[in-house]
């Protein structure tokens, strides 16, 4: 038990330190590597204890952005409200469209949501009053607590990873709840589930609005990081690169999200040094990962342990 | 060997010698860094890629002509991926990381906007290829545009069709850079006698416009505008046999396009800048050395890119050596005639293109021909 | 809005709608092989056409063989994919989320293939019947669209037939409904999954080429008709290729119906509103269970 802490305080410690020893293209990195675990986080969810493959992920995305940046820009109101307001606006489409579309089942369901990223892309090209169109929507202020402005990656940094830690241990929660334990049970069967009389649909429904909040608060993170926000953020495209995440780096598990977040950031960063041909390296990639390492990259990390732990006892006896 | 092209071949050698000579003779000492942003892939690499190939001739120009008083420079490219967010982590990567004097690029408006952020919060000059943007971008005095804001060539079309006396113009644009450049045609289109008849908006890399394109022709339109950064609509314009006159925005301007618009492309008329077929007086030893490096013809980007290491570099001659980014910034504003068009950054717009700038292009089987037509001062 | 604005729309309605047909089916048929989600279906199309333009205008090929080479290669495309991929995912019972991913991964790449060795450029084929166009109340087809209209109806005919009436094409839904079985009747389950992907590799291609006439084939286009091609499966039941066909009618329907009745701004909203209701509404495709079980 005080090993484990001691991991933890050193975690801790590196964490702390990382904006600071790293140059300040990599902190913009760690940043954005906070703001997709956020997002991913929700799809993980969805993914992991619903069987559900949700692609419409940059639609929440884009409706936190868009508030965020509305809010502040348009309005001249502090950020939190962006922050509420898209997470307000998120949690309700979610439901309302939740409702009737988490009835579709497999890839019916999958074809669901992308159609709803698909029109979302469209109409945040279309709404132009609301969004800027194309133009999009330029000069959100950076975030300041108490007159302390998030001006640069390193401080920025914190807050965004503390509203990762925060919506880690929501998740984390929810998983461990009652909640969780009926997800489990739909999950693996869900006529089981439906004959012990839970009620599928609304717990569906449950998990799709936390994702979408997730999804929203990623978004308004984003919108003051980059300062601007277009509709070229929030396409169909950007719905898939965030089910990656999960997909990469392990869905069940918490860890694994940060590693897939880890993953869509950084690789195609480190393989554009290498050329014009980053893309096929970083599509060749996520091939690998998907042949070699079927549940993700905390999948084979456990197994890896798993063997050591083995051969450890072997030595035991 | 026909005399053109042994004079051609002359000349290349005479130039060749030159730059061998100027080079050894001049540059040495420490390299001046200067960092680009360009969309080698995605959706901008078709303005990316041209630019690149701009900047690397300006570079390898001005190397071999002594550099930047006696100083080389040095370009650092990066690939934003048609991406924003890229584009603002390879900004912050160069500009904390490399510590580059000034910024060329970003290709697309949305990553200017984004870029644009970060160096005029530190005040470090940067040279888009974009025109300028949403409102924000007026603030923005560390960031010159070498491309027209959306705005002008607008004016350029309705010049155009005001020229052949359209009375009656149908559009055709994208969701994306037509949607933009039509709400700047709307409040001004009735000022040059211009109605619009039909006005038809399709989604941004549609492989099929054809009832678009229906409703425009059953409006009987004199002339139809197009504007988009796709080969598509002229291609069912075409196929829909409409007779009467297209014109078309700059963003359809390249030989990609043309090529892939096949017989859609006859007779399409652009506002542009650069006909590399039939260059004006002053563009044309940059057209020459283009088409000697690369075998091929420049365009209107790969002269943005030309122009940008250009004007990037007199600034920081002009400031001085040990300048701050800050003095380079000041010393770029200012008028420059360029080969794409005369600019003056201390203009409001960040680029002060005139519309005298403007050339207007025929494409006549498939090749560009340049035709008289010009806008008045 | 005139009668002939109304039969424009939908003649383009229909000649896309067949486009999205094609992909479709090539959809279906794999999925109703392997259970695979082939998200690189599009990939295909680009592949035959690439390859035909290319042998056209690089190697000098006649047009019909140039053609058949390019059916020929999305066919062989199909065949690596399933012998160097899903075969060893299969053997390792991999998950139906893990199929998708992988060919999503397979998508990315082949379009930043095409990218990177072919160049971005956009290039057309010429049209079946010439430059020609039939007028009917000055509404304009092609004869090219005509063609592709027809030899769309023939394939889906073909495909039917060949489901229903070969050897092969019964084997194949048996070993797929029911592998085991299967392969207790000496049905050889991985050959016949080797089949599907033969088989939809040669649809994928088959329809790029005959698209490339009318929209032109760039690195990008894969995706495009992925999604599109999805949709007519999913409007069809997904299992049922005639039900791709029903399915991608009516989406090339809805989409220009929308322009001249709603707006051609929310021509993509109507359209995918209409998927996700007809989804909902009917959850065994357009043609019902009837269609499922005839697929």
């Amino acid at each position: 038990m005080t090993r484990r802490l001691l991991w933890i305080a050193v975690a801790l410690v590196i964490w702390a330190m990382l904006p600071f020893v790293v140059p300040r293209n990599i902190a913009d990195l760690l940043v954005f590597t906070g703001i997709y675990t956020v997002a991913g986080l929700g799809i993980g969810l969805l993914l992991g204890h619903c069987g559900i493959v949700n692609l419409a992920q940059a639609t929440f995305y884009g409706l936190g952005a868009y508030a965020s940046a509305y809010c502040t820009v348009m309005m001249g109101l502090p950020s939190a409200v962006g922050f509420v307001v898209g997470a307000a606006i998120s949690m309700t489409l979610a439901y309302v469209i939740g409702r009737p579309i988490l009835r579709l089942t497999g890839y019916f369901l999958a074809l669901g949501t992308l159609a709803l990223s698909a029109i979302a892309s469209a109409l945040f090209f279309e709404w132009d009053w609301l969004t800027g169109g194309t133009l999009g929507i330029g000069g959100i202020p950076k975030i300041d607590i108490f007159g302390f402005v998030l001006d640069r990656p390193s401080r920025y940094y914190f807050f965004v990873w503390i509203v990762a830690f925060a919506c880690m241990a929501a998740a984390r929660n929810l998983v461990d709840s009652r909640t969780g334990l009926m997800l489990r049970a739909m999950r693996d069967s869900n006529t089981a589930a439906a004959s012990l009389s839970i009620d599928l649909q609304g717990l569906r429904t449950r998990v799709f609005v936390v994702c979408a909040l997730f999804g929203s608060l990623a978004g308004s993170l984003f919108a003051h990081h980059v300062s601007f926000v277009s509709t070229q953020s929030f396409t169909v495209d950007r719905s898939i690169s965030f089910l990656l995440i999960p997909v990469i780096g392990g869905a069940t598990s918490i860890p694994g999200i940060v590693a897939g977040a880890v993953f869509v950031t950084f690789l195609p960063e480190f393989l554009s040094n290498l050329g014009d041909i980053h893309q096929i390296l970083f599509g060749l990639a996520l091939v690998a990962v998907v042949v070699m390492l079927p549940d993700g990259l905390m999948g084979a990390l456990n197994r890896i342990r798993a063997r050591y732990a083995a051969r450890g006892n072997r030595n035991a006896d | 060997m026909s005399m053109s092209s042994v004079a051609r071949l002359a000349g290349t050698v005479v130039l060749v010698a030159t730059c061998a000579f100027a080079a050894k003779a001049q540059t040495s000492g420490e390299p001046v860094k200067i960092g680009a942003i360009v969309s080698v892939t995605g959706a901008g690499a078709g303005l990316g890629i041209p630019e690149r190939n701009g900047m690397l001739l300006a570079e390898k120009t001005i190397n071999a002509k002594g550099g930047i008083n006696g100083r080389p420079i040095r370009l650092i490219i990066e690939d934003d991926a048609s991406n924003p967010d890229t584009a603002l982590s390879k900004a912050n990567e160069l500009l904390f990381g490399q510590k580059v004097i000034g910024l060329l690029g970003p290709s697309l408006t949305a990553s200017t906007v984004a870029v644009g952020g970060v160096t005029h919060a530190n005040k470090i000059p940067q040279i888009a290829f974009t025109g300028i943007g949403p409102a924000v971008e007026k603030e923005r005095k560390c960031v010159a545009h070498v491309l027209p804001p959306q705005k002008l060539n607008a004016q350029a079309l309705l010049e155009y069709a005001k020229s052949i006396k359209a009375a009656k113009v149908g559009v055709l644009h994208d969701a994306g850079y037509g949607n933009v450049v039509m709400a700047e045609i709307r409040p001004i289109a009735e000022s040059y006698g211009v109605k619009l008849v039909a006005v038809e908006k399709f989604e941004v890399g549609a492989t099929d416009t054809t009832t678009q394109a229906a409703k425009v022709k059953a409006a009987q339109p004199d002339a139809v505008f197009i504007i988009a950064t796709s080969a598509t609509p002229f291609r069912n314009v075409k196929q829909l046999q409409m007779t009467q006159p297209v014109v078309a925005a700059i963003g359809s301007s390249s030989y990609e396009y043309v090529n892939a618009m096949g017989p859609g492309a006859d007779n399409v008329v652009i506002p542009e800048f650069v006909v590399g077929e039939d260059p004006l007086p002053h563009q044309k030893a940059f057209v020459d050395l283009y088409k000697q490096t690369y075998n091929s013809t420049p365009k209107n980007f790969e002269t943005a890119g030309w122009d940008a290491v250009h004007i990037m570099a007199q600034a920081i001659g002009k400031a001085g050596p040990n300048a701050t980014p800050q003095a380079v910034c000041d010393a770029m504003r200012g008028p420059y005639s360029g080969v794409l068009a005369n600019y003056d950054f201390a203009a409001d717009d960040m680029t002060g293109i005139p519309l005298s700038s403007y050339v207007f292009s025929k494409l006549v089987g498939g090749k560009y021909t340049r035709i008289p037509f010009r806008i008045a001062q | 809005m005139t009668l002939s604005l109304v039969l424009q729309a939908v003649f383009a309605g229909v000649t896309n709608g067949m486009v999205y047909a094609l992909v479709g089916m090539g959809l279906a048929a794999i999925f109703k092989g392997s259970r695979v989600i082939n998200a690189m279906q599009g990939e295909f199309s680009v592949i035959g056409a690439m390859t035909t333009v290319l042998l056209l205008t690089k190697a000098g090929w006649p047009y019909p063989a140039a053609i058949l080479g390019g059916s020929l290669a999305g066919a062989l495309v199909g065949a690596f994919i399933e012998v160097a991929f899903v075969r060893y995912m299969a053997a390792k019972n991999a998950s139906e989320d893990s199929f998708l991913l992988l060919t999503i991964g397979l998508a990315l790449t082949l379009s930043a293939s095409i990218l990177f060795f072919v160049g971005r450029d956009g290039h057309l084929l010429p049209p079946l019947g010439g430059e020609g166009v039939l007028i009917v109340l000055d509404a304009v087809m092609q004869f090219h669209a005509l063609w592709l209209i027809a030899i769309g109806i023939a394939v889906t005919l073909l495909l039917r037939a060949f489901f229903h009436r070969t050897t092969v094409g019964l084997s194949m839904m048996a070993a797929s409904i029911d592998a085991d079985g299967a392969a207790t009747t000496g049905i050889n389950v991985r050959r016949m999954r080797t089949f599907t992907f033969i088989l939809g590799g040669l649809l994928g291609a088959v329809g790029g080429i005959l698209v490339t006439p009318l929209i032109g084939v760039d690195y990008q286009l894969g995706l495009n008709l992925t999604l599109k091609g999805f949709a007519a499966a999913v409007l069809g039941g997904l299992t049922n290729p005639l039900g791709a066909a029903v399915g991608g009618i009516t989406l090339g329907l809805v989409e220009s119906l929308a322009i001249i009745g709603i707006s051609s701004s929310y021509k993509d909203v109507v359209a995918f509103s209409v998927l996700i209701v007809i989804m909902i509404l009917m959850p065994h495709g357009m043609l019902g269970r009837a269609g499922r079980r005839g697929g």
